[in-house]
């Protein structure tokens, strides 16, 4: 995979050598998409619970109801969406190329990726934590810190992994496996006391099997996802980030507070009502 | 035995996936094989009978297409032929390019084949007063196709393996019909083996089918 990430990002840099010098459009992407009366958005159907498939073949997840609450905001209906899967390497290409007007795909903002498109405003932020089984000796993170060395902790395999574990626990043993089911496999059997994962992995997880697992209730690697358009079109940009920031917000909160209940287990705080809560 | 259960009730309940997936898969290369193997007879005749520019183009077109990665070819053709102006769908600029890739094995094959039949069986058609046209249809042809099949099956089996690539660009063929369900269920060790035992049925069925031609062209030339 990391061949052809390198492939995309070469072919991507390379068409947007191609893609800018025709700059200037005619008319916005916000326009075309009216006309055309659906949205087509790029994602992902292999993260759960971010874009995954359930068991009656339907895309679903946190990413897929981003879409929709933009799908709304264009024609009143959220079901308006077309959804094009892509591989992860493939969401920029697939934005610069115009074969979709959007990418809502777990997408960690970075200011390189930022140089090749337009960043929409954030709607998560990641990070990763400590997810136990719900029996453990250990009671949460202090107790794995403290218990230094003995503790052994399972990761996906990467080559930041046990930098990133030893960020949080210095001493801990790594053991690294090549898949994500595996480090869930190894915590069930015993071999590891904790898994490091994405936050919102031990979320889901802890939705999805309540009694099994717990929270280590410490967060720390932050990463911001958001949605990214083309270059060049501050109209849709713009109207995608007014979406987005109503969803969060405004008029369209009770919507992204279920799907982030639905998804993330946690029930959100309704925005304070009086001086708007961005400039507090 | 309830690890096992449960690996069986996540697959029953994926099975119209799964089945959609091998269906794709099966669909795209059947797609490419057909679509190469015309192309890639026809790149065969260049290279073997004709001389000149042509027979240089077409002698270029293959060592470039075959000293190039499919992974490239299916990116080049999904994004680069975007951006001239041919729109093509993920489903079909993956035939595309699995078809393109075909095309400059057969061609080789092809080639290979022709220039295997004893040049005394050309001789001796023309002695008969046979034109080319003739000569190549009921001489060569037969006796070519013979030489040909088993390579030819091998590539058939290659495109298959390679439109598992197609996952990249968003074809919901059998691989990512399986990660699909790897990502609700977590079981990806015995998803992976199932969908690797799946893809062994499909290339040993045209492994046996192959021998079957190869026994059948046998018996042709024989009687």
């Amino acid at each position: 995979m990391r061949f052809a990430s390198k492939i995309a990002a070469a072919a991507s840099g390379a068409l947007l050598l191609v893609a800018l010098p025709v700059g200037a459009q005619a008319q916005s992407k916000l326009d075309e998409v009216l006309a055309r009366g659906h949205l087509i958005v790029g994602t992902g159907s292999t993260n759960a619970p971010w874009h995954f498939k359930g068991e009656g073949d339907v895309l679903q997840g946190f990413d897929i109801d981003i879409a929709k609450i933009v799908a709304k905001g264009l024609f009143d209906d959220p079901e308006k969406v077309e959804f094009v899967l892509q591989a992860s390497d493939a969401r920029i290409p697939n934005v610069v190329t115009d074969k979709v007007d959007i990418t809502c795909q777990f997408m960690t903002v970075t200011a390189a990726r930022a140089q090749q498109i337009a960043v929409t405003i954030p709607y998560y932020r990641e990070g990763v934590g400590l997810m136990l089984p719900a029996g453990s000796q250990y009671a949460d993170y202090a107790a794995l810190k403290a218990a230094g060395s003995a503790v052994t902790i399972s990761v996906l395999q990467n080559v930041y992994a046990e930098e990133l574990v030893h960020q949080a626990l210095p001493e801990a043993r790594v053991d690294q496996y090549d898949a994500q089911d595996l480090i869930y496999q190894a915590l069930d059997a015993g071999r590891a006391d904790a898994a490091v994962t994405d936050q919102s992995s031990i979320a889901w997880l802890l939705v999805q099997q309540p009694g099994k697992y717990k929270d280590g209730g410490y967060g720390w690697s932050p990463q911001t996802y958001a949605c990214a358009v083309k270059r060049g079109d501050q109209e849709w940009l713009n109207f995608v980030n007014t979406a987005l920031h109503e969803a969060m917000t405004g008029v369209e909160f009770n919507a992204y507070a279920a799907s982030f209940k639905k998804w993330f287990g946690v029930d959100l705080p309704p925005p304070s009502i009086g001086f708007p809560v961005e400039f507090k | 035995m309830s690890a096992a259960q449960a690996f069986f009730d996540v697959l029953w309940g994926a099975r119209m996936a799964l089945l959609g997936g091998l269906a794709t898969t099966v669909l795209v290369s059947l797609l490419a094989v057909l679509a190469g193997t015309l192309l890639g007879v026809v790149v065969g005749l260049v290279l073997s009978y004709l001389r000149g520019p042509l027979n240089w183009l077409v002698r270029l077109y293959v060592d470039f297409i075959r000293g190039t990665p499919v992974l490239v070819l299916i990116l080049a053709s999904f994004y680069v032929l975007g951006t001239v102006g041919w729109k093509l769908n993920a489903l079909q600029a993956g035939v595309l390019a699995l078809a393109i890739f075909c095309s400059s094995h057969v061609g080789e094959i092809v080639r290979g084949a022709l220039g295997a039949v004893p040049r005394g069986q050309t001789e001796a058609a023309r002695t008969l007063g046979l034109s080319f046209p003739l000569t190549f249809a009921l001489i060569l042809l037969p006796q070519a196709a013979r030489i040909a099949l088993p390579a030819w099956v091998n590539t058939a089996a290659e495109i298959v393996k390679a439109s598992t690539l197609l996952s990249i660009v968003g074809v919901a063929e059998l691989l990512l019909a399986t990660q699909e369900v790897i990502a609700r269920s977590f079981m990806g060790l015995p998803f992976y083996v199932f969908a690797g035992a799946v893809y062994f049925a499909v290339n040993f069925a045209i492994e046996r089918l192959g021998k079957a031609l190869e026994r059948r062209l046998a018996t042709d030339t024989t009687q």
